[in-house]
């Protein structure tokens, strides 16, 4: 499997962005877009309608749910997988009601992560 | 507040309140016991002091048996059923010191008496001492109020730093990962061993950090088990199958033997993975190289256990009771220098426990130890 969709990565942390775009790059050769909040996360998606968005929840201005919603308003088909990094069942279950496809724990290890986001991404692209 | 012994403690101002139908009596108790720097409020009956009670709020009730209306032992049964715990001791004044008196006095709730006519010193020194107890019985309620704040806001603090410091954690282990193969380009043989070493010590930092804040959330009483109906031998099998990529690299190896590959049962897949990969991992870093760790799946009266046996030197008897409580580390070592913070095993006493279930470690005689969780069916 090759990926090379539009990829919107939000997550207000620096480290966690570099660590994801080179993830992303193991599945082929995404254009990789980035977002630190989630009212920017809502502006690119208008601005660029990438093919899949990863999503943080934490973060300030405004958090994942919120751009969750708002990316939902805008395209009700949109393909966004959670970022998460507490086990916070609620959190997990809220947001799959509003339409994220999936979530990610962002301290799982990498092939961890990479199987989740192949997984994810064969189920809806292909 | 300051500690101080218990003869120093300042009495001054607390409240008493003298019952008794006879106004000479009144007189002189009030008079001994202001010049003693307490403040006094009097009533004249058991029905009255019931209502002074309520607006006066006293620490201690010097309360005459004999009065009309209600006398004094129902005034004391009703003074405790109305205040319970928090009612003022209650000491007698009664001319009648006969024995069987006493003993009514003192079922119905009183702490002590003092017989009429009374020796001034006698009863202060009497009054004294009980209003010293409930002093301290008030200060011991209000430390413990105290410290129990201070440590739900220590496990707060110990979640929230825990938690923030684990995703930069985890970009470091990822970010190394990267590194040593080969994304940032090719690396000699020194570079591969430096970032060996940082992949190393991020992974067993996280793993510390997981620990800090598995335990701040069983502290404060969080620890949530989300059951489902799963396969725990196939839990099993997977965590061995990841336990032997580490045992690998000290040349050990772990063995699985299931009685059932069937075994489905209800329990909190996640956490119950995180006992058997503690397990897994102590039995690892305890026994030698070149190790053959031993897992089994063996049905008992009311479930099934899982018993983990290593080649490690068991644990020194006289430190038993420390094994599965926090942050207690035996004098027995890793063979390989790895790290532990002493927490995992109590962690996996509190999840099995949640689990109503059992943990137990045995020594071998042969060598090693067994240690084994037992989790009923149902």
């Amino acid at each position: 499997m090759s990926f090379n969709g539009k990829v919107l990565l939000v997550d207000d942390e620096p480290h966690i962005r570099k660590f994801m775009s080179l993830l992303l790059a193991q599945l082929g050769s995404p254009t990789v877009l980035e977002a630190a909040n989630g009212s920017d996360a809502i502006e690119v998606y208008k601005r660029e309608t990438p093919d899949l968005v990863l999503l943080d929840v934490n973060m300030p201005i405004m958090d994942g749910i919120g751009a969750l919603k708002g990316i939902m308003a805008v395209d009700p088909d949109a393909i966004i997988i959670m970022l998460t990094s507490q086990s916070s069942r609620n959190l997990i279950s809220q947001a799959a009601e509003i339409g994220a496809s999936n979530y990610i724990r962002k301290d799982t290890p990498k092939d961890e992560i990479l199987k989740s986001l192949r997984e994810t991404i064969e189920a809806c692209f292909e | 507040m300051e500690p101080s012994a218990p003869n120093s403690i300042d009495l001054r101002g607390r409240r008493i309140l003298v019952v008794d139908d006879d106004r000479l009596n009144v007189r002189i108790l009030s008079n001994i016991l202001k010049s003693e720097g307490y403040i006094i409020a009097d009533a004249n009956s058991g029905e009255r002091a019931l209502e002074v009670y309520d607006s006066f709020n006293p620490d201690l009730l010097l309360l005459d048996v004999v009065m009309p209306g209600i006398n004094g032992f129902e005034t004391c049964r009703e003074v405790k059923k109305r205040y319970g715990d928090k009612a003022a001791p209650i000491i007698f004044i009664t001319a009648k010191s006969e024995s069987e008196d006493v003993v009514e006095g003192l079922s119905a709730g009183g702490v002590d008496y003092l017989p009429k006519p009374f020796d001034g010193k006698e009863a202060l020194a009497r009054i004294k001492t009980h209003l010293q107890i409930r002093l301290l019985m008030e200060q011991q309620k209000s430390l413990v109020e105290q410290l129990s704040n201070a440590n739900a806001a220590k496990n707060k603090f110990l979640g929230m730093a825990a938690h923030d410091l684990r995703n930069p954690l985890a970009s470091i282990r990822g970010l190394a990962e990267f590194l040593r193969e080969g994304v940032g380009g090719p690396l000699s043989q020194d570079q591969l061993d430096l970032i060996n070493t940082i992949h190393d010590a991020s992974q067993s930092m996280l793993v510390m950090v997981n620990e800090l804040l598995d335990v701040a959330t069983i502290e404060s009483g969080e620890l949530k088990i989300h059951g489902e109906n799963r396969n725990l031998s196939d839990l099993i099998e997977k965590c061995v199958f990841l336990g032997n990529i580490e045992a690998g690299k000290k040349g050990s190896h772990i063995e699985f033997h299931a009685e059932d590959r069937h075994v489905v049962m209800y329990f909190d897949g996640a956490k119950i993975k995180q006992v058997i990969d503690n397990l897994l991992s102590n039995a690892l870093k305890f026994s030698p190289p070149s190790s053959t760790i031993k897992v089994s799946l063996t049905r008992f009266d009311k479930g099934w256990s899982v018993s983990v046996i290593d080649n490690g030197p068991g644990i020194p008897e006289n430190e038993r009771d420390k094994l599965f409580k926090d942050f207690s580390r035996l004098s027995v070592r890793p063979t390989s220098g790895e790290k532990s913070t002493g927490l995992g095993l109590a962690i996996c006493r509190k999840i099995v426990e949640a689990h109503h279930g059992h943990i137990t470690a045995t020594n071998i005689p042969s060598g090693g130890c067994e240690f084994k969780i037992s989790i009923p069916s149902n």
